[in-house]
């Protein structure tokens, strides 16, 4: 069918102009924002370019955000990102592992199992969070990259979708790959694991941002700023008990905060998109 | 010196369904045996409990000699073709037929210098460093050929090689692979559902029903001495006719009117069997038996005529279908009259009761 209604045309572009700009409004203000000086966000919000960048910037990577946080944020980065991939890796190995447990052996309450890690999605953190902290606390991991990973890292949903791709892997290349005498390991690190390389990376970029933006728990099991992750910082920046705001700050931190969730996404979009729907197997 | 022997063979599944009762079969070395039977006769079960991948409930299995019903596929030396060709897709072609031999740690230069001598057997030199998914179905067969000659096993296990390959191929594929199992003189089970493969191939034919064998032999004593009415249905083509008779003095009664002279000791309900190509066109003082022409099949080289025993009926009450094959071009008329002898020496006769041969 080939249409051509030139009005349909213009309006549905307009739709789409509208959208884009709503959507990169904000971000266009981060980015305006964040090289304004600091008395700049007194009276109204800037819509164009200060001159204050570089300065803003480099005292916001090197020396600290400022007001009560004073350690510079670079360091954050540092937090967030070994939190974030320790988180994803963590998740990513636990759930194969377990998915390849399920699928491909055959032990009592196979499917018992399954249903206790599946139910398991209805308790996420926020709903345990009492409990586990009790356990973080009682195994001295308040303050540590393990106290903020490791309560993180059993993923039903990982779990859940790398089954779902086990359970589509054709039976007579389990079976080829039995009479060429390759035992479980080496089946999973030769067949399986290079098989699912794109389910993988599609998990790599869900689990990366879930990761990233992980926010109440590092907000509770850390008290010592060396461990504070990016994200739960803006935050504290925003509640200083007295004085202004520094906005400049604020939103050069928040930029930096968007910046690897973003490179993700767009790094791994192919491999991301082609995990999902490709069936290729 | 026999190679693979099933002795009482048998499976039962966990849920009580007995999908082959019992199974006793020997083959010799460099033999060439074809699994051959309608869907769901269990031709593939036994297949895979000859490869290790269903275990057995019951019997036997010896390869050389020694039991291996408890041993891993890997370890029975076997080596497997798959009807989906089951190759890995993130391995090239070397990388997937030197898998099994990698695994058994064999050291890297003499992986290479199999997988080359078997490449160039194959003609898949110049396709070693593709990936499975650059190749052509008939390409995919070839490899997954070689992935099995390469570990140069005991026994070589077809699950329907050739059913996913276009008719031409088919053909192609079934005489290299003949003439290769010739070559490499390797014992050899396949199973297909193709009866024409089947015939072509096999050394000697098992025909399994439900289960159970119903006749094992060469393709031409199945052919000419089929030992049930199963057997006499499945091979040829196309069937054999089987016509609902009684046996008595006079000969085979066909029906009230049409007796054919014949001396036999058996007395009572029997089923006459009698090949399409071994009727005989006649005139109607010679002829044996007439048909009722309702469709022509011209094939050039031959012709099927489809039509009716004139004077007969089922005990439904329905004619009874005749298929007659002639050399040549025919052309009768839709609803007009042949007749046909049938030779004594081609006739087959079944008990009724048990469907064997009597």
């Amino acid at each position: 069918m080939i249409e051509n209604r030139p009005w349909l045309k213009l309006f549905s572009h307009f739709i789409l102009i509208a959208g884009v700009l709503v959507v990169a409004l904000p971000v266009w203000v981060a980015l305006v924002g964040s090289t304004q000086s600091a008395g700049s966000f007194a009276d109204r919000v800037p819509l164009w370019f200060g001159d204050q960048g570089v300065q803003n910037w480099s005292h916001v990577l090197f020396h600290g955000a400022g007001s009560t946080l004073q350690i510079p944020v670079w360091h954050l980065l540092l937090n967030s990102m070994i939190m974030a991939l320790g988180i994803t890796f963590g998740k990513i190995a636990i759930s194969m592992i377990s998915a390849y447990a399920i699928v491909f052996f055959r032990f009592p309450f196979r499917s018992l199992i399954f249903w206790v890690i599946f139910i398991t999605l209805m308790l996420p953190v926020e709903v345990r969070i009492v409990p586990t902290y009790q356990v973080i606390a009682n195994l001295n991991m308040l303050n540590s990259y393990s106290g903020l990973i490791l309560p993180m890292i059993a993923s039903a949903t990982a779990t859940f979708l790398f089954r779902q791709c086990f359970m589509s892997m054709p039976g007579e290349l389990v079976e080829a790959a039995r009479i060429d005498g390759a035992g479980p390991i080496r089946f999973f690190f030769d067949i399986l694991l290079p098989m699912s390389r794109t389910n993988i990376a599609a998990m790599f970029v869900i689990m990366f941002i879930y990761g990233w933006n992980q926010y109440l728990w590092p907000l509770i099991i850390t008290t010592d700023d060396t461990y504070y992750t990016l994200v739960m910082s803006i935050k504290n920046m925003l509640s200083v008990p007295d004085g202004d705001i520094e906005w400049n700050n604020v939103m050069v931190t928040t930029l930096l905060a968007m910046i690897p969730p973003v490179a993700v996404v767009v790094g791994m979009q192919k491999l991301f998109v082609k995990g999902l729907v490709d069936a290729e197997k | 010196m026999t190679d693979l022997v099933l002795k009482n063979i048998g499976k039962t599944y966990p849920n009580g369904y007995q999908a082959i009762p019992s199974i006793d079969l020997s083959i010799e070395e460099g033999e060439f045996i074809v699994l051959v039977g309608p869907s769901g006769c269990g031709k593939s079960t036994l297949l895979r409990m000859v490869a290790g991948l269903e275990t057995i409930t019951q019997g036997d299995l010896l390869i050389k000699g020694n039991r291996v019903n408890e041993k891993e596929p890997a370890d029975r030396d076997i080596a497997m073709v798959f009807q989906n060709y089951a190759l890995y897709p993130h391995m090239t072609v070397r990388a997937n037929m030197a898998y099994g031999l990698k695994n058994r740690g064999v050291p890297k230069e003499e992986r290479d210098t199999k997988v080359n001598s078997v490449a160039t057997m194959l003609g898949l030199e110049e396709l070693l460093d593709r990936k499975p998914n650059q190749l052509s179905g008939g390409q995919r067969q070839r490899v997954a050929m070689g992935r099995a000659m390469v570990r140069d096993p005991k026994v070589f296990l077809f699950d329907e090689p050739l059913s996913n390959l276009d008719a031409k191929l088919r053909v192609q594929m079934r005489v290299e692979i003949r003439q290769l199992q010739r070559k490499l003189a390797t014992t050899t089970l396949y199973v297909t559902h193709d009866q024409v493969e089947a015939m072509t191939l096999a050394d000697r034919l098992v025909v399994l029903n439900k289960g159970k064998a119903e006749q094992i032999g060469t393709p031409m004593e199945l052919y000419n001495k089929p030992a049930s009415t199963f057997v006499a249905a499945f091979i040829g083509s196309p069937a054999m006719n089987l016509l609902d008779a009684e046996m008595t003095e006079a000969g085979v009664k066909l029906n009230e009117s049409l007796v054919l002279p014949f001396s036999h000791d058996y007395r009572g309900k029997m089923i006459w069997g009698i090949r399409p190509e071994h009727l005989v066109a006649s005139d109607e003082q010679n002829g044996d038996v007439a048909l009722q022409v309702q469709a022509v099949e011209s094939l050039g080289a031959e012709t099927l005529i489809h039509g009716v025993l004139v004077g007969s009926q089922q005990t439904d009450g329905s004619a009874v279908p005749l298929v007659v094959r002639l050399s040549g071009p025919h052309l009768p008329d839709i609803g007009s009259h042949l007749w046909f002898t049938a030779p004594r020496e081609d006739w087959h006769l079944f008990d009724a009761n048990t469907q064997q041969r009597l």
